[in-house]
């Protein structure tokens, strides 16, 4: 029986990106993100050093670099055509960019304190950012006014971590809310975990959240009905923003820990299948491809590392 | 210059050429000089001229002009010679030259001693003695022969007298050499000190890297609060030694290594070597927080350093800082204190002498007494109310009433007297009445026994009707009255629910409401901090201003600027405590609603150091149990209208869920939020398991059966439909003008819907006449409104109140109706409170009238008040108590929430699956737009706004107006209705 389970382990850890295909090395300091883009052959890398970088994760190599950002870059999204970026960060501002030009086609001012994420949604035409300033921000990317389409400033707190569905606008923030914002039909629905939320991802199935609590612990929230369906605890997070996410298939939850180790948990009984340590300091960010087994991570400690199995 | 006076004799040809460009307004300049007007100048822009305004020359030192008498050294008079007199007549009168002839007047003056000066009594410093004493030498110089001229060094120094100042300050036990301080506030501060101390060594193993450099930090900050008192204990005025002493060849504040903090250290280590301990530390702080800037990249020119530059990854970064700059500067170091007096000892030996090794005298320090757990640190006075003491007492014994009926009432008066004011009463009496044979029962005479029993059940009586009253939220929901609910939604219970439900017989004078703010700010925590919660109990004084910053927070008018604190704080104590109260009424607050939300199982747990004290009947449960209520509790959910621009809409490719509607008014944010303490959007809580009902369409509990009747009959007539969930929209009900606003809806009414435009527009003005009419009516009557109806009725209602709504319309045909829809409540909520058992009793009686008062709080009841209007109209005075209901129904609308409470409540019964639920609800609603798209495009807020107007016009009492004669058809409309439906 126990043979059979470990072995049984062994297989869902087997298909596990655990084995170091490339180290990213370009940033100086600390690097805050990395994402995919939409296909995944590509990532977008941003940190400290205020530039935002282009990479070939599977190949390892440098490709741009976008310099414009007075402070550090918190987050960076790309749009499903690989033609825009969107960029923001400590300086207040989000930068519309033109990938292959490298050249900043619009700055979005407004927000009155640091913008900690960004998003586009699936058309590209609208920026969601989500700031210090404890507002969401939606921007009109079609048009050439620089003022907001409109503001979601419920939060108490800080909104940390936003999230775009087709008809939705999910705010993960400081005051313990998951706050999703339903434009189809004109509702704001509010999930209070009762911990300061970090970062939400969503899953690919769009049925949960994933919710990285400050109390080291990632909720799994069922998003028709505001369940808690699990916890996953075992890491540490207690005062960075540390980024968590589910696999492209679902199956498992992975997250970065303060402590420089990436950890996996199944996502059904909440275990810790697999941990390493990837990193020498705080693991900022996770990203998973979105088809196959690989992610990257990255770190305080200014490496981005390519993961596949 | 010249011609000036012959002018006349000559004649000119050509215009004279103006030597001097500056004749003439030299000339002016002088003038106005002369007047004055230059003086108004600085004396640096001031000239000295002469008559002819030139310039003069003032001397070589001045480097400028004038000086003299133009420009010699003479007077105008000329330079008068002393009087001449010959020496060769009278040598011997040779003039003698005193020092008075080279004097002034004023320094003659002060050499005589006319001048101004301290009066020895008041020389606290010693200036005049010097002086006086200064002369005196001088004096006694003239007259005393000396080689050495000038006064002897010592004969200039004099004792000072002591100044009254002095004088009074030693009486108050102040000795040279002593800094002038308050001695209370310095033992104080001591005190503080020594327990931050204790608290350091205690917390010092955990974190030792920390002590070590912050508590640096903070005495540095102690010093530069109390300059020259930290250090050594009897406070020395005169500093014992300086801490950072210049020795640089820097002008005074550079600071040459501001911007490059990296060479302080070396330059420290490199110069300094002796008192390294001291220097290192302070500095050692700010280079470290330098050294927390991420590395790499600099920042511009033009940024300024922040704390968002520093690298919070870096490994030392302290997190707490923010934290502990709040707080006031604590924590004073272990070593650093100490250092100048031990380097001020050691410096200090008497030489000749050595320091002993050991010493005689030591500290012996006691361990602080160990407090009973259960010590109050306030004292309190065992009041006149002995309550929860006489719940526990054993009844007397039965004894029987006297003969005499006199004697018996006057027996049950004072007993009742008694129990209602406590034993002071009695005691009072007894006093009063010693002599009086009639009151013998009060010491111990033939009836005392009987007198005895009745007090006893009169105390009975009122404390079963007390804790039952404040019992009641804590320990079931479904008893939740009308004032409980109140101090949930943060309403100022009404004047007349404060009195319990015992007394049922009201005054004649009823107050109404005057005042909106009154009824709608948050009195949930005014009233709450009798009895839940005082933070600040160890300081009557500090809780009295907490007491009075919660009354003015919360008071819901403008706040008064200057709020609490007391006459002596300073202005930054005053803010501190500010913000303590601020995070203190939120902590009660927050402890309040969880209390409430988790039906007083809880208690708040996460309130950090606030002491409630439980409502008595609370257990205090394991932590085991608090932290599954707390994963109970969490996730919440809760739900809120939000309104996505179009545009954003457009973008999403989504339509727009408010398409068509008109913007929502600017909503409260902010300022208006502060001024009154309101939900800006209504709230559904939804607990656990509960069903999601939108709020803002029609907020009912959609149970099975019911939905589908809603649904069905809502499709067959709309005007009753538009039952709005309806945010207190305080702002827009006080400055808003009510009679536009009902126009406007019925003008949007009429032209939106051809067909129904006359009925609508009756039904609506009817009911709005019919209120304001009851209203007036109550008014005139002095009726008063029983505030504290029972939630459950209201909200039991609320599923039938649809059914009524429409079949009101029906005559006789509705009783079916009506009584499995009065049936329903009565399966839900078993403790019925005793208004609604009235209810439910006239119910039975009167079933036309019971549609009517069920059917008040919402806007379809509305038919009903206009049928009742009309029957009022006729027999008012018969159905006083039928109006009563509906005007208590009216004053149950203004709780901007209720329905809130309703969903909340209805939700726990109807076990529904939020996802379906969710769905009916949605469905109902895309049925609802789809409708009010076609016939009605009037917007909820109007809905909200018209009813709003409708309850405050209430208040306002009865309106004349135009559209009376229109009453009188709302009979035939509503037969329209009825055809319709059939």
């Amino acid at each position: 029986m126990v043979a059979v389970l470990s072995f049984e382990r062994e297989m869902s850890e087997s298909n596990l990106p655990q084995k170091e295909a490339s180290v990213l090395k370009g940033h100086e300091g600390a690097v805050l993100a990395a994402r995919f883009n939409g296909d995944g052959n590509y990532c977008l890398s941003c940190g400290k050093d205020r530039t935002i970088r282009l990479w070939n994760p599977h190949r390892g190599i440098h490709i741009k670099t976008y310099k414009s950002h007075g402070r550090e870059v918190r987050d960076v999204h790309c749009t499903s055509d690989n033609s825009k970026l969107i960029s923001c960060g400590g300086d207040r501002q989000i930068f519309y960019w033109d990938v292959s030009t490298g050249r900043v086609i619009r700055k979005f001012r407004g927000h009155d304190s640091e913008v900690n994420a960004v998003k586009f949604n699936d058309y590209a035409s609208v920026v969601v950012s989500a700031g210090y300033d404890r507002s969401m921000r939606a921007w009109d990317c079609r048009s050439h006014s620089t003022e907001p389409i409109q503001i979601m400033d419920t939060f108490q707190d800080s909104v940390m971590s936003v999230c775009l569905t087709k008809t939705e606008i999910i705010g993960g923030s400081v005051d313990g809310t998951v706050r999703t914002f339903d434009i189809r039909i004109g509702r704001e629905i509010s999930d209070d975990l009762g911990q300061p939320v970090n970062c939400i991802s969503m899953s690919n199935d769009g049925n949960c959240t994933l919710a990285s609590c400050l109390d080291s612990t990632l909720r799994l929230v069922d998003r028709s009905t505001g369940e808690l369906l699990q916890e996953y605890k075992g890491h540490t997070c207690k005062s960075y923003k540390l980024d968590c996410c589910l696999t492209n298939t679902d199956a498992h939850v992975t997250g970065g820990s303060e402590d420089g180790y990436v950890f996996f948990w199944d996502l059904v009984d909440a275990t810790v299948i697999s941990k390493f340590r990837a990193h020498a300091s705080v693991v900022t960010s996770v990203s998973y491809h979105p088809k196959e087994d690989c992610m990257i991570t990255t770190s305080v400690d200014g490496t981005i590392k390519v993961w596949k199995t | 210059m010249v011609m000036d006076s012959d002018e006349e004799d000559f004649v000119f040809f050509g215009t004279p050429i103006e030597r001097e460009e500056g004749v003439s307004s030299r000339k002016k300049k002088a003038l106005a000089e002369a007047s004055g007007n230059l003086r108004s100048l600085p004396a640096w822009k001031q000239e000295v001229r002469d008559e002819e305004g030139r310039r003069r020359f003032h001397g070589a030192f001045t480097g400028g002009f004038s000086a003299g008498y133009y420009n010699t050294v003479g007077t105008k008079e000329g330079w008068a010679p002393q009087s001449f007199t010959s020496s060769r007549k009278n040598r011997a009168e040779a003039k003698q030259q005193n020092i008075l002839n080279f004097l002034d007047d004023d320094e003659k003056a002060e050499l005589e001693g006319r001048s101004l000066a301290t009066s020895s009594q008041f020389d606290t410093f010693g200036f005049t003695a010097a002086e006086l004493a200064r002369k005196q030498a001088e004096k006694e110089q003239q007259h005393r022969q000396s080689a050495i001229p000038g006064p002897v060094p010592d004969e200039l120094i004099l004792p000072v007298t002591e100044s009254i100042g002095v004088k009074l300050l030693k009486k108050m036990g102040w000795r040279h050499g002593h800094s002038i301080k308050d001695m209370q506030t310095k033992s104080l501060y001591d005190a503080r000190r020594e327990a931050r101390k204790a608290f350091l060594a205690f917390t010092s193993d955990e974190t030792n890297a920390q002590v070590e450099s912050e508590p640096i930090n903070g005495d540095f900050e102690d010093l530069l609060e109390l300059p020259a008192d930290t250090g050594s204990k009897p406070s020395k005025s005169t500093p014992v030694y300086v801490l950072n002493p210049k020795q640089d060849l820097h002008g005074l504040g550079y600071d040459p290594y501001k911007h490059a903090p990296e060479f302080r250290e070396s330059k420290r280590l490199r110069t300094s070597g002796g008192r390294e301990h001291a220097y290192s530390s302070v500095t050692k702080d700010n280079f470290s927080k330098s050294r927390n800037i991420a590395p790499g990249f600099g920042i511009g020119a033009l940024e300024e350093l922040d704390a968002e530059d520093e690298d919070v990854y870096a490994s030392g970064y302290d997190f707490g800082t923010f934290v502990e700059e709040v707080e006031e500067p604590s924590r004073p170091s272990l070593d650093f204190q100490d250092r100048p007096r031990l380097t001020g000892k050691e410096n200090g030996i008497l030489p000749g002498f050595r320091l002993s090794s050991n010493s005689d005298h030591q500290f012996q320090r006691f361990d602080p007494p160990v407090i009973p757990k259960d010590f109050e640190p306030h004292h309190r006075f065992a009041g006149p109310l002995e309550a929860d003491r006489s719940l526990y007492d054993p009844p007397p014994p039965e004894s029987p009433p006297p003969e005499d009926s006199n004697l018996k009432l006057l027996i049950e008066g004072v007993a009742s007297l008694v129990a209602r004011c406590g034993k002071l009463f009695e005691d009072l009496s007894r006093e009063k009445n010693q002599s009086n044979p009639l009151f013998s029962f009060l010491f111990g005479g033939d009836f005392f026994g009987y007198y005895e029993r009745r007090l006893w059940e009169e105390k009975q009586k009122r404390n079963q009707s007390k804790p039952h009253m404040e019992g009641k939220f804590s320990v079931d929901v479904p008893k939740m009255t009308a004032e409980s609910r109140g101090k949930i939604l943060g309403e100022r219970p009404l004047e007349r629910s404060a009195t319990t439900p015992t007394s049922s017989v009201m005054p004649a004078d009823v107050k109404f409401q005057s005042d909106l703010s009154e009824t709608f700010t948050k009195a949930s925590v005014p009233s709450g901090t009798d009895e839940v919660s005082k933070p600040y109990r160890d300081d009557p004084a500090k809780q009295d201003r907490f007491e009075q910053f919660l009354k003015e927070k919360y008071h819901g008018g403008l706040r008064c600027t200057d709020s609490g604190g007391a006459s002596n704080m300073s202005e930054g104590a005053r803010a501190r405590e500010r913000l303590d109260f601020e995070a203190a009424a939120e902590a009660i607050e927050k402890g309040h609603w969880r209390k409430e939300f988790t039906e007083g199982c809880m208690e708040p747990s996460s309130t950090g150091g606030m002491q409630f004290t439980s409502g008595g009947i609370e257990q205090v449960k394991s932590s085991k149990d608090e932290d599954l209520m707390t994963k109970a509790l969490y996730p919440k959910r809760e739900e809120f209208q939000w309104r996505p621009s179009p545009i954003l809409c457009k973008r999403f490719d989504l339509i727009d869920p408010y398409m068509g509607k008109p913007p929502p008014a600017p909503r409260a944010r902010s300022k208006m939020d502060s001024l009154f303490f309101i939900p800006d959007t209504i709230k559904l809580t939804k607990v656990e398991e509960s069903a999601i009902t939108s709020c803002d369409t029609l907020s009912l509990p959609l149970d099975n059966q019911q939905s589908n009747c809603i649904d069905e009959k809502t499709s067959e007539d709309k005007v009753e439909v538009e039952v709005v969930g309806r945010p207190v929209d305080l702002y827009k009900a006080i400055f808003s003008d009510d009679s536009d606003e009902e126009k406007e809806t019925s003008i949007v009414k009429n032209v939106e819907n051809p067909d129904k435009k006359v009925q609508a527009a009756n039904t609506t003005l009817n009911r709005l006449i019919a209120g304001d009419f009851l209203e007036s009516l109550g008014k005139e009557l002095g009726l008063e409104v029983p505030a504290d109806r029972p939630i459950s009725s209201n909200q039991d209602m609320n599923p039938s109140e649809k059914e009524i709504a429409h079949a009101s319309n029906g005559d006789i045909n509705i009783l079916p109706v009506h009584d499995r829809s009065s049936a329903v409540p009565q399966r839900i909520s078993q403790n019925y409170e005793l208004p609604q058992d009235i209810e439910s009793a006239r119910e039975g009686l009167q079933p036309r009238e019971n549609k009517i008062v069920s059917g008040g709080p919402r806007e379809d009841g509305r038919h009903g008040n206009v049928k009742l209007f009309e029957r009022s109209a006729k027999l008012h005075v018969d159905n006083l108590p039928q109006d009563e209901k509906i005007r208590k129904s009216g004053e149950n609308r203004s709780h901007s929430s209720s329905e809130d409470e309703k969903i909340r409540k209805s939700s726990r019964r109807s076990h529904y699956s939020s996802d379906s639920d969710s769905d009916l609800s949605s469905d109902h609603r895309d049925r609802y737009y789809s409708r009010s798209k076609e016939k009605k495009r009037e917007s909820r807020r109007e809905k909200r706004r018209s009813r709003r107007k409708h309850s405050k016009h209430r208040r306002h009492g009865s309106r004349d107006s135009p559209e009376k004669s229109s009453r009188h058809r709302s009979g035939k409309d509503r037969a329209d209705v009825k055809r319709e439906r059939e």
